[in-house]
């Protein structure tokens, strides 16, 4: 039930371990992103992650408690690095306990839509032809604005 | 505010803490501020734009996004002495 924004590598065993020794559940369900070596365009030889830590865990928290809330989760859990990150390291992982899985996936799903529009983290990729910062997605819109129409149903 | 002086704090991220070279810093809205009048968002922003031609287009952008305490707002936003108000562009994390 807590957020960690950190600069240091997630250890995603034992945040595994920890998130079911909280609450040990039926069903248990993360998501574990890395950093991906290409965009759209061209090739990514490193990534760097700026944030607002106030904002960001005021944002994540309350996410969680709402994906908590929405779920029936009885433990959850918000990783996200900041600072500079190497092609395939770990930069989020998120963890659900409920008590059947389709509760835990879509709470991880939420959790991941929602903190890619709404936590203010931006990034900013490095390669071959310099450094740039990310454009946002109109499809990681489209994907968070699908839970807020479920919402209103 | 009966003292005055009137100041909030803003913060700039990102592609625009870059454009602007300045990532934190006190404003003064005490020319700003009159008793029993309130100063929203936009006219922080129209504030801020007078600072010159980089301000004008940094903060005019379509998809600014604004956070007031840490929580996104409109322009319509009101603010306070001591609110803290951020400008960044989309967010892209995760």
């Amino acid at each position: 039930m807590s957020v960690s924004l950190q600069s240091e590598a997630i250890n995603v065993a034992a945040e595994y371990a920890q998130l079911v020794g909280d609450s040990p559940g039926a069903a248990v369900a993360t998501f574990t992103g890395h950093v991906r070596d290409h965009s759209d365009a061209h090739a990514v030889t490193e990534l760097e992650l700026e944030h607002y830590p106030e904002m960001a865990h005021k944002v994540l928290e309350e996410l969680g408690q709402s994906a908590a809330e929405r779920f029936g989760l009885s433990s959850w859990r918000i990783v996200h690095r900041f600072g500079r990150l190497a092609v395939s390291e770990t930069i989020v992982w998120v963890g659900a306990v409920a008590n059947h899985r389709g509760e835990a996936i879509s709470a991880c799903e939420l959790m991941m839509d929602t903190l890619k529009t709404d936590a203010p983290f931006w990034k900013r990729e490095q390669g071959p032809m310099g450094e740039q910062w990310v454009a946002s997605r109109d499809s990681d819109t489209e994907r968070r604005a699908r839970w807020q129409s479920r919402e209103t149903q | 505010m009966a003292s005055g002086s009137v100041s909030i704090t803003i913060k700039l991220f990102s592609a625009l803490r870059e454009a602007l070279g300045e990532s934190e810093f006190e404003l003064d809205l005490t020319d700003i501020s009159v008793v029993g009048a309130q100063v929203d968002v936009a006219a922080i922003k129209s504030l801020l734009s007078e600072r010159g031609a980089a301000w004008k287009e940094a903060l005019n952008q379509p998809n600014l996004v604004h956070a007031l305490n840490h929580k996104v707002v409109f322009t319509d936003a009101v603010v306070s002495e001591g609110d803290e108000l951020a400008f960044f562009p989309p967010m892209t994390g995760g």
